[in-house]
């Protein structure tokens, strides 16, 4: 019964991911795609509950559904509808090239996991505790086994707010100048 | 412990969402009746004893009302975003524990909708899911009053998230959980977390007063800049949804408050009195909406600069050097 339950979300989820992914780029209107993409983030979430990461789908929908994708709206909002010169209606030849590319990656990825399955490599089932993607697992991993990823991360971070500030102070001294 | 039957689970978020729904409507009276007092006047008094009948009146009338659209809005989007508000704003009170669980003939009940170990970020999350309801209903709205409503409304509920969320580490850090449950059962062993983190009670007030869009930070419904904010074109029971979403989000923040700070359903000094939490969390719960309305009554607008420096130069330096100065004296201590 729980089995079947599982089976049964996980397929709506998954089928949800396709789907809103492949609106993410055939809409024409930047608004919708943000909002499919926002889609698209919420049933990954779904599939992180399914794989007992209930942080992790916390986080994805606090961080990435929630915040970063309010900047996203915002700023396709503020923009305007530009929904007539936009790049992405036509485009140039490279992004077919690149298309073309990704395409084959998914592909490739789908081959390799596909012959895993039939070769047996993949029916290694890990026990997964009662803690297991717990905040307090997950933080001791953090600042144990993955201290330096996690640090380096804070670094990536810095360099972006430190990035964003410059920026946006450059921006403020021309005007000034120019009043 | 033993865990509760799904069947005991479901009629209860069906109570508790109405219970929410009449604790909104009566919010709306007792804020009209407040004011009234606070402006010398009598507020509502015809509909009913005391006015009481005035929330019912207003839903009648609401409903009522033709659920017109403009020409322009996107009409699928501009119907869904009141939902998502609506939605978000009921969702976010199921893990807000209200008692302390009973046994009801060899049944156990818990105090609180469900039990999840990230309950407050669960909070957290659905909160800025439901920002996409302010934004998306401003956008769809296809109006210039509408959208600037919403880029104010976004802008404003962003920046005062983080300092939001910051000011709840300390109390986090103090109870080494994140699970609702634990940090009121960690309160009744201990201190009430108001007096140790006065600093992040404060931060905690002033931000979720600017994330409810409640005055003095009501800057997104600026009547006098921008008509109504992001719901000018909307009326009937379309307003009502994201009316009555902003209140119950005032509601549920309260709640959350009075959960972090003041011990939830807890019962100070007078152990057997806990079994009837939901009193005690409502008590608290009133005089914390108290203090939302007087704010409403004797404070004005700020500038919507104002509003910005307050949030990123003051609010988030004080909450960061309190989460710091918390986590720094909870190691020292231990």
């Amino acid at each position: 019964m729980a089995n079947f339950l599982v089976w049964v979300v996980w397929f709506f989820a998954a089928f949800a991911c396709l789907a809103s992914a492949l609106a993410v780029v055939s809409f024409s209107n930047p608004f919708y795609s943000a909002l499919a993409l926002i889609g698209n983030l919420a049933s990954l979430a779904v599939l992180y509950l399914l794989l007992s990461g209930e942080f992790v789908a916390a986080g994805q929908v606090l961080v990435y559904g929630g915040a970063v994708m309010v900047m996203f709206l915002f700023v396709i909002a503020y923009l305007g509808d530009r929904t007539d010169e936009s790049p992405w209606s036509g485009g140039p030849s490279w992004q077919i090239v690149g298309a073309i590319l990704a395409g084959g990656a998914i592909l490739a990825e789908v081959c390799v996991v596909v012959g895993l399955k039939a070769g047996g490599f993949l029916s290694k089932p890990q026990h997964v505790g009662r803690s297991f993607g717990s905040p307090e697992a997950l933080g001791r991993a953090f600042l144990t086994d993955h201290l330096l990823a996690f640090e380096v991360t804070s670094i990536v971070l810095l360099v972006a707010a430190v990035g964003g500030v410059v920026l946006g102070s450059h921006t403020r001294r021309e005007s000034d100048a120019r009043a | 412990m033993t865990r509760e039957a799904w069947w005991i689970t479901i009629p209860k978020a069906f109570v508790v969402i109405n219970v929410v729904m009449v604790f909104f409507a009566f919010t709306t009276w007792l804020e009209r009746k407040l004011l009234g007092r606070m402006q010398l006047r009598f507020g509502p008094n015809r509909a009913g004893p005391k006015g009481l009948l005035v929330p019912i009146a207003d839903l009648l009338k609401l409903i009522r009302k033709e659920a017109f659209a403009p020409m322009a809005a996107k009409e699928p989007l501009y119907i869904i975003a009141p939902v998502v508000s609506m939605f978000t704003a009921l969702a976010a009170f199921s893990v807000i524990p209200w008692g302390n669980g009973w046994t009801v003939w060899g049944h156990h009940i818990e105090g609180q909708v469900v039990n999840v170990p990230i309950s407050l970020i669960l909070i957290f999350a659905l909160g800025s899911v439901g920002i996409y309801g302010f934004i998306i209903g401003g956008w769809a709205s296809d109006s210039k009053f509408s959208m600037l409503g919403s880029m104010r409304t976004c802008a404003q509920l962003v920046s005062y998230e983080v300092s939001l969320a910051l000011s709840v580490l300390g109390v986090v850090l103090m109870a080494q959980s994140i699970n609702l449950v634990e940090v009121v059962q960690k309160q009744q062993t201990t201190l009430w977390f108001f007096i140790p983190q006065f600093v992040g009670l404060a931060v905690f007030l002033i931000g979720g007063t600017a994330e409810t869009s409640r005055p003095p930070f009501d800057l997104p419904e600026a009547d006098t800049e921008l008509v109504a904010g992001y719901h000018t074109e909307y009326s009937g029971m379309r307003w009502g949804l994201f009316q009555a979403a902003e209140y119950i989000n005032m509601i549920t923040l309260s709640g959350l408050c009075v959960t972090l700070f003041f011990d939830g359903y807890h019962f100070p000094w007078v152990p057997w009195l806990d079994q009837f939490g939901p009193i005690w969390f409502v008590l608290k719960l009133f005089a914390l909406v108290s203090t939302f309305i007087w704010l409403r009554a004797t404070q004005p607008r700020l500038r919507y600069d104002q509003l910005m420096r307050f949030g990123w130069k003051v609010l988030l330096p004080v909450a960061t050097v309190n989460a710091l100065a918390t986590a720094f004296l909870v190691v020292l201590v231990k």
